[in-house]
């Protein structure tokens, strides 16, 4: 038995199939773009191809993340906090707090057995997600990716006072001009990240083991800033942009499971793997 | 003859003002760039050459590189600046909105023109002028042709951040779906209004109501805080100019009342 979990988040839309083992068959990553609607039958057919299977031996689809309404060959559509919550509970099943730091928000959620118990989440400012870091690596000239490995040269942290991620970038662009290495700056910047998403965190109380997923979670430099505001060590999963995927393919084999032993029928929708049209809804012109 | 000068360091834009007992003999504006020194001295030399004059007895400088103006006699706070600015144009002036490229600053004048309260986004950037630039970038428009193709819109569109990073991200998003420029302009000028009038309220709002600083020269933005606060805005010509010409007026105020 197979199952898909799909996550259409904001700017990347992910894949993950497993079987009835909750082993990865296949996961896949993609640019979400604006249409993401034709991109989401795209992405499964890729998918499904790479695993070498039809769609008819899918049991279940879950789609989840902002553009989960938007899939019309889903079975069932969950929040992606629910989903993140079961998915890094399968990879760490010890886990109590899930910190997710993404392009466009960041969360915090206390997990209990797998279960959600609670969640925070940032996103009506820039400060504090990932957008923070792009801004700056555009106005220093330097790739996001390359920001990690950077840091570690740091010798000192330059303090980055400002929140919103408007000023921070002028109190930058003055720090540089003062003449401080860039190195130097950029630990003052994954500090400053770090600082204002664990002060957000505290919220729902901290306990280990934490986890951290999501873009931010593959750059060193944030993940040790993590470890220094939690005072805790802090567990990356081995593919930190899709733990919610997983989580949903996971969510969907409970479903599969649940209605299994009770001998009832497994409630789908209709699925059909057809394109499905951007602008047929009529809200844009 | 004696000659004042006025220098407002902003975070955008440089803006230096020479006055005589009379009158504003020059005006000169660039952007303020990285070093705020040489954009200081840059000021001075231009406004010289528009009006060759010996010397210049009082300085003041404002803004936020006030410091960096390393001839100036006398560092002032922005906000008197403004309000002494705005009395050139009308002394009836109570509530002055001054619109910045990093800021907006709400400030309530007494009948005198003094400073009694003001409101101002010092935290977040949302409210101040780069949400439309940020936007006007998005959309490959310049900034001076902002304000009349907003006009030309029929549906804004509706904003859903005041964030100016985010606010980036939902426009490019727009743009995709197929929305028109003049509406996505258009949102972006009822969203900022939004948020200055949110600042208007705090203060109280009182007639007459005057807009200044760079945001004064978008027609956009003007009428659609004139359609929220409910009253027509006084804009002085040359709008910008209004914090370096208080801080010239100010240097002459100092200057005469120590003869």
């Amino acid at each position: 038995m197979f199952f898909v979990g799909l996550d259409i988040g904001s700017s990347m839309t992910k894949v993950v199939i497993i079987n009835e083992h909750d082993e990865v068959i296949v996961r896949i990553l993609g640019p979400t773009g604006a249409e993401h609607r034709r991109l989401a039958n795209k992405v499964m057919q890729d998918a499904l191809q790479l695993a070498d299977l039809t769609f008819d031996k899918i049991s279940y689809v879950m789609a989840t993340g902002y553009g989960r309404l938007n899939v019309p060959f889903a079975d069932r559509q969950m929040s992606e906090i629910t989903c993140q919550a079961a998915g890094v509970h399968t990879i760490f099943p010890g886990v109590k707090t899930a910190i997710d730091i993404g392009g466009q928000d960041a969360k915090g959620l206390k997990i209990d057995r797998g279960r959600l118990v609670d969640f925070v989440m940032n996103d009506k400012c820039a400060a504090g997600t990932g957008r923070f870091l792009e801004v700056l690596a555009e106005t220093l000239g330097i790739r996001v990716e390359d920001f990690g490995n950077l840091s570690l040269q740091a010798k000192d942290k330059v303090v980055v006072n400002n929140i919103c991620t408007v000023f921070a970038r002028d109190e930058i662009t003055a720090r540089i001009s003062e003449g401080k290495p860039i190195a130097d700056v950029i630990a003052g910047v994954h500090d400053a990240i770090a600082g204002r998403v664990v002060n957000m965190v505290k919220r729902i109380k901290i306990e280990p083991e934490i986890v951290f997923t999501a873009g931010l979670a593959t750059n060193i430099g944030v993940v040790k800033a993590m470890e220094q505001h939690t005072g805790f060590k802090v567990s990356i999963p081995p593919n930190p942009f899709t733990t919610v995927a997983l989580g949903a393919a996971v969510l969907g084999k409970q479903i599969v499971f649940k209605s299994l032993e009770k001998g009832e029928p497994i409630k789908r929708k209709e699925r059909s793997l057809e394109e499905a049209r951007f602008f047929s809804s009529g809200e844009a012109k | 003859m004696t000659f004042f000068m006025g220098i407002d360091i902003g975070s955008q834009n440089s803006k230096g003002v020479v006055i005589n007992e009379e009158a504003i003999l020059a005006r000169y504006k660039c952007s303020s760039g990285i070093n705020y020194n040489s954009t200081a001295g840059t000021i001075k030399e231009e406004l010289f050459k528009i009006k060759p004059i010996a010397d210049i007895s009082y300085t003041m400088a404002t803004g936020c590189g006030a410091d960096n103006v390393f001839y100036a006699d006398e560092k002032v706070y922005d906000i008197k600046c403004s309000a002494r600015g705005i009395t050139y144009f009308s002394d009836s002036v109570r509530t002055l909105i001054e619109v910045g490229a990093r800021s907006t600053r709400v400030i309530r004048l007494s009948e005198k023109g003094k400073v009694i309260n003001f409101s101002m986004n010092d935290r977040c950037a949302a409210g101040g002028g780069i949400f439309l630039q940020v936007i006007a970038n998005v959309l490959r428009i310049d900034l001076e042709g902002v304000g009349r193709l907003s006009l030309q819109s029929k549906n804004p569109i509706t904003f859903n951040t005041g964030c100016a990073v985010f606010g980036e991200t939902e426009a490019i998003t727009r743009v995709c779906e197929g929305f028109s420029k003049e509406d996505i302009l258009a949102g972006a000028h009822k969203a900022l209004a939004e948020k200055i009038s949110a600042m208007v309220t705090k203060i109280g709002l009182e007639e007459k109501c005057a807009l200044a600083g760079g945001g004064g020269l978008d027609v956009g933005l003007v009428k659609s805080i004139e359609n929220k606060i409910g009253t027509e805005l006084i804009v002085p010509s040359q709008p910008e100019y209004i914090s370096a010409l208080g801080a010239a007026i100010m240097a002459r105020q100092k200057f005469m009342s120590c003869q």
